[in-house]
């Protein structure tokens, strides 16, 4: 007996320090280089490291040396138990750093974004809320607080829609169920849907507002259709992310493509007419803009059909985006959100970088 | 039942409304002269299309449907008698069983109320749109 608790006392040094030494080392490594392909073949080889490991019956947890003479004599299983949380728990501490150094990399982006914003605030001065003369701007109190609003609830989603992102990466590469990556794209569905919802009640405050995208960074607006962006790029973007497709599912995205194109035409047109019609009644005077009240039911009601044209361009949006869930699996529509989220945030990353590029001085 | 509204004399009434083909694109633009016309025109059209004059959602159902090579009709109704159309709209649309008020634009597919421009959208997207639409004859290929 003497003889194997001696080597029992060896093996369980090298067991319990050498998988936290891995781990110190290998997030040296992570923090270099932040590719996460790296990581997972990292990941794979500690894993088999750890698997090679287990052919010693020795990884007990530390205590009085009296407890592994009755340890040695408990059977295999429950040692290899314990062996498998513990490669559990590295797991979960592992993919918890990655998590956390993808959010302070998206939180230096949104960092930029808002220093750009603010810098874009003070010059126009437009809606910093108390303190600016609003009667002088021309913009009554209640519009002023319902896109204030809008604009604070907007920052809020972005930066939920960032730890979404994270979530969604995290989850594609540890290769969760599929019953656990429903819930995340629903999650992330039912975000985009809020979006939505935010963006209504906004348009009623200030449509132009919401048809000129001020919300968004300057890159994104170059993109903007009816207040948002088209429905048909957003396949274009989701497409190539989502092979392989079997046969069906590649006709399936072919008519959705075209269905798509083929509504965005027919409001792009409805919008042309509108425009036509509103360009006509200014050039002839008939909205009130001058102080002939009973012009001014005439006026409103045009505007109120910029706003049907705001909510019908989200709708097809909230649309097109529920019709691609429906016709791809769930990894597929993990990875396609994954890959929709991250092209708005390399968006938003591309107009912080314009935005902060080095100018020739004045 | 049907409340009896005044008739335009400055219309022509048509003594029979135009059966909707796609070989017969012409007088497709129906004035509303009086209510009886209604559920004829919603029977003897494949596909029609009520609207406010001028306005551009009906316009855009028009391009969406014209985009699909279907030729709707479209019956464009004047400010004064919306609230009468919709009434009457609405009970032809109860006579299915579908309860809610009707709203411009509204369409109507085979004789059926099927719907305002959300619900075309939406079944266009989910593609039950085209097959519906041949089934009232109102596409051909």
């Amino acid at each position: 007996m003497n003889s194997s608790s001696t080597h029992f006392v060896t093996s369980r040094r090298i067991g319990i320090y050498e998988p936290l030494h891995q781990i110190s080392t290998w997030g040296e490594s992570f923090k270099t280089n932040g590719c996460p392909n790296t990581s997972a073949s990292t990941i794979a080889e500690l894993e088999a490291k750890l698997d090679n490991q287990s052919e010693d019956t020795s990884h007990g947890t530390p205590g009085p040396s009296e407890k592994y003479d009755q340890e040695a004599t408990k059977p295999v299983d429950k040692v290899q138990r314990r062996l498998a949380q513990n490669r559990e728990a590295a797991r979960k501490s592992r993919l918890r750093k990655k998590a956390y150094v993808q959010e302070l990399e998206s939180s230096r982006v949104k960092l930029m974004q808002l220093e750009q914003e603010l810098e874009r605030a003070r010059q126009q001065g437009l809606y910093l809320g108390a303190g600016l003369d609003a009667g002088h701007l021309g913009f009554s109190g209640a519009v002023n607080s319902g896109i204030a609003a809008f604009e604070m609830e907007y920052g809020h989603w972005v930066e939920e829609q960032s730890s979404q992102i994270c979530e969604l990466r995290t989850a594609l590469h540890a290769h969760i169920s599929d019953v656990e990556l429903r819930i995340l794209v629903e999650t992330a569905m039912n975000h985009y849907f809020n979006l939505f919802r935010m963006k209504a009640t906004a348009a009623k405050a200030d449509v132009f507002y919401m048809m000129s995208g001020m919300w968004k960074t300057s890159a994104e607006r170059f993109f903007l259709w009816i207040g948002g962006f088209r429905p048909s790029e957003l396949l274009k973007v989701l497409v190539p992310q989502l092979d392989p497709l079997t046969d069906q599912q590649i006709l399936d995205v072919c008519n959705l493509r075209q269905s798509c194109q083929q509504a965005e035409d027919a409001l792009t047109q409805g919008m042309e007419k509108l425009q036509q019609i509103l360009a006509e009644a200014v050039a002839a005077g008939q909205l009130g803009e001058g102080s002939y009240i009973p012009q001014l039911a005439t006026a409103l009601e045009k505007l109120e059909a910029v706003v049907s044209f705001v909510n019908q361009a989200d709708h097809l949006r909230q649309e097109t985006l529920q019709q691609m869930v429906r016709i791809l699996t769930i990894r597929q529509a993990a990875r396609g959100l994954l890959a929709l989220g991250e092209y708005f945030q390399r968006l938003r990353a591309l107009s912080s970088l314009w935005a902060t590029r080095p100018r020739e001085p004045a | 039942m049907q409340e009896a509204l005044p008739y335009k004399t400055w219309l022509p009434i048509p003594s029979e409304p135009r059966i909707n083909t796609p070989t017969t694109p012409l007088h497709n633009q129906l004035l509303l002269p009086g209510t009886t016309n209604i559920t004829n025109m919603v029977s003897e059209n494949a596909v029609i299309v009520f609207g406010r004059r001028g306005c551009c959602m009906t316009h855009v159902v028009k391009r969406l449907l014209l985009g699909l090579g279907v030729n709707p009709a479209v019956c464009e109704v004047n400010e004064e008698d919306e609230i009468g159309v919709l009434d009457e709209l609405g009970m032809v649309g109860a006579g299915e069983g579908k309860q809610g008020a009707v709203q411009f634009p509204a369409v109507f597919i085979g004789g059926r109320l099927f719907g305002g421009l959300d619900r075309v959208m939406a079944a266009h997207i989910t593609g039950e749109l085209v097959p519906i639409l041949k089934q009232a004859g109102a596409l051909w290929l």
